[in-house]
């Protein structure tokens, strides 16, 4: 069942999650299915990213649940502290 | 029409802290948020009915093209993110007939020389104050001025631009480097703002920040913050804020019956409150009145009831939900905003395990990345990170937070 779930939640991530965060230079990589929740990293201009919480609830979980119902969850493992190049930085406001 | 399951339109500037805090929270009460940036998302083609680019500089266009949104999507609430949206928030509320405060409310309260014009007028404590043209004589100004003085911009935040004057020579460096501030490519005010500072009495004291929520036109107190860090300028960068306040009952009580009066005089009726203060031997004195929640990374320091972060009692209040408790927990707790020594660019962070390690600390959160240029007040306006610590009592929390701040090195080229 996860694996089956793992593959298509790659192949939804190489169609059309990567080719959309691609447009702010960043990408998604899954790191694991586990009792449906999908755990995630994100790298590039995503990584540490001010929106990488809006990116990754807005977006891909929608997108996930929508395209793959049985998905629970989608969770971030990014460290973005770690990020180097982040698209949007924040600063207090 | 409602949605029955509580749609609320989040306005979150790309620039602001304050996502993840507000995302975390509408995902644990189960709230179904619309997201709208002033800059797009990579995802708005995919997901139209869950992110929007709104043009914040305009709240009138804002309000038209939410207002078409809320057609097909319609809204229960809206909730600005920070100072950058207060003003958009209300003209969207307004539009499709949401709780919130009123447009002249909020614009006043985002303009310092019109709210410290309402509050003197209205007789709240506030500092002399007068508007200063960036076109006039500076010379001409500073001998007129009374010293010292602080002179800032009418619509910055954290800090920015803000800087003290002990005489006439110190005014005119000021005046011309805060000009330069406004001049900026980061830097966008409205109207009179980019043209005009405010000069005002420097008030001794110590400063506290009282966070609140105003329900109905009642506000209620959720936490009074410490500022143990001498802020007596050139410039006021804030460091350290300790909850609870270790000020005398009395003195908490007066700076919460000035809050509310200037919450009342400036038309705040909704939502949530930051407003900070100096407090002398005349009493507690206005600086700021902010229709919006605490900035930063800072609001990690606050839990309610059962646990209940500052943002879901926001998005409960903001759609109407029951409050469980704005009682906040009975540990002391605090944060450190992590000063900027000097400009550079960040190579590296050193000690943030020895740091996490000190007792009382619960994260230490470095938000600048590698390779980032680092800017120093008066021209910046972020920070290089926070610490926050929770202890039996504020002393204990302060004491972590130095000593946590002590173990950091930072590498800046």
């Amino acid at each position: 069942m996860s694996e089956d779930l793992k593959t298509k939640v790659q192949e939804l991530i190489d169609s059309m999650i990567n080719p959309a965060v691609a447009g702010h230079g960043g990408f998604v990589e899954l790191v694991d299915v586990q009792d449906n929740r999908v755990y995630l990293q994100m790298g590039g201009g995503c990584q540490g990213c001010g929106a990488a919480d809006v990116t990754l609830k807005q977006g891909i979980e929608r997108l996930i649940k929508e395209e793959i119902p049985e998905v629970a969850e989608v969770l971030d493992a990014t460290d973005h502290s770690a990020g180097t190049n982040p698209y949007y930085t924040a600063g207090k406001a | 029409m409602p949605s029955s399951a509580g749609r609320l339109l989040l306005l979150l500037p790309t620039t602001t802290y304050r996502t993840e805090a507000f995302v975390e929270a509408a995902t644990r009460l189960g709230v179904e948020l619309v997201c709208a940036s002033e800059r797009p998302s990579t995802f708005e083609p995919l997901a139209p009915d869950a992110l929007i680019t709104l043009d914040f500089t305009d709240p009138a266009a804002c309000a038209e093209t939410v207002a078409r949104f809320a057609r097909r999507r319609p809204l229960d609430a809206v909730v600005p993110a920070d100072d950058l949206t207060t003003v958009v928030a209300a003209a969207i509320a307004q539009r499709l007939g949401l709780r919130a405060n009123s447009v002249p409310a909020v614009s006043t309260a985002r303009d310092k020389h019109a709210m410290r014009r309402c509050l003197a007028g209205a007789g709240v404590p506030v500092p002399r104050f007068r508007l200063v043209s960036l076109g006039d004589d500076p010379a001409l100004r500073a001998a007129e001025t009374t010293y010292p003085c602080v002179l800032k911009p009418l619509a910055l935040s954290a800090s920015r631009g803000v800087i003290r004057a002990n005489d006439a020579r110190e005014f005119v460096a000021a005046f011309r480097r805060i000009s330069a501030i406004l001049d900026m490519k980061d830097v966008s005010l409205p109207g009179e703002a980019r043209h005009a500072l405010l000069v005002e009495e420097f008030i001794p004291g110590v400063e506290v920040a009282l966070e609140g929520l105003l329900v109905a036109g009642t506000l209620h107190v959720l936490a009074i913050f410490d500022k143990p860090d001498p802020l007596a300028g050139p410039f006021f960068e804030e460091t350290i804020y300790v909850t609870p306040s270790r000020l005398p009952e009395d003195t908490q009580a007066c700076i919460a019956a000035v809050t509310r009066e200037a919450c009342s005089a400036l038309g705040l009726a909704e939502g949530p409150v930051h407003a900070e203060l100096r407090v002398n031997e005349r009493g507690p004195f206005i600086l700021e009145v902010a229709a919006r929640s605490i900035g930063g990374l800072c609001s990690r320091t606050l839990t309610f009831g059962t646990g209940l972060s500052l943002e879901e009692l926001i998005l409960c209040h903001a759609l109407g939900r029951p409050l469980e408790s704005l009682e906040r927990e009975r540990r002391a707790a605090g944060v450190m905003m992590i000063p900027i020594p000097r400009a550079g660019r960040l190579a590296a962070v050193h000690g943030t395990d020895e740091a996490a390690a000190v007792e009382g600390i619960e994260e230490v959160a470095i938000t600048m990345h590698p390779g980032q240029d680092v800017v120093p007040l008066p021209e910046g306006w972020q920070y290089l990170g926070f610490i926050f610590a929770r202890a039996e009592t504020p002393d204990a929390v302060e004491q972590a937070l130095r000593s946590a701040h002590a173990r950091l090195r930072f590498a800046i080229e």
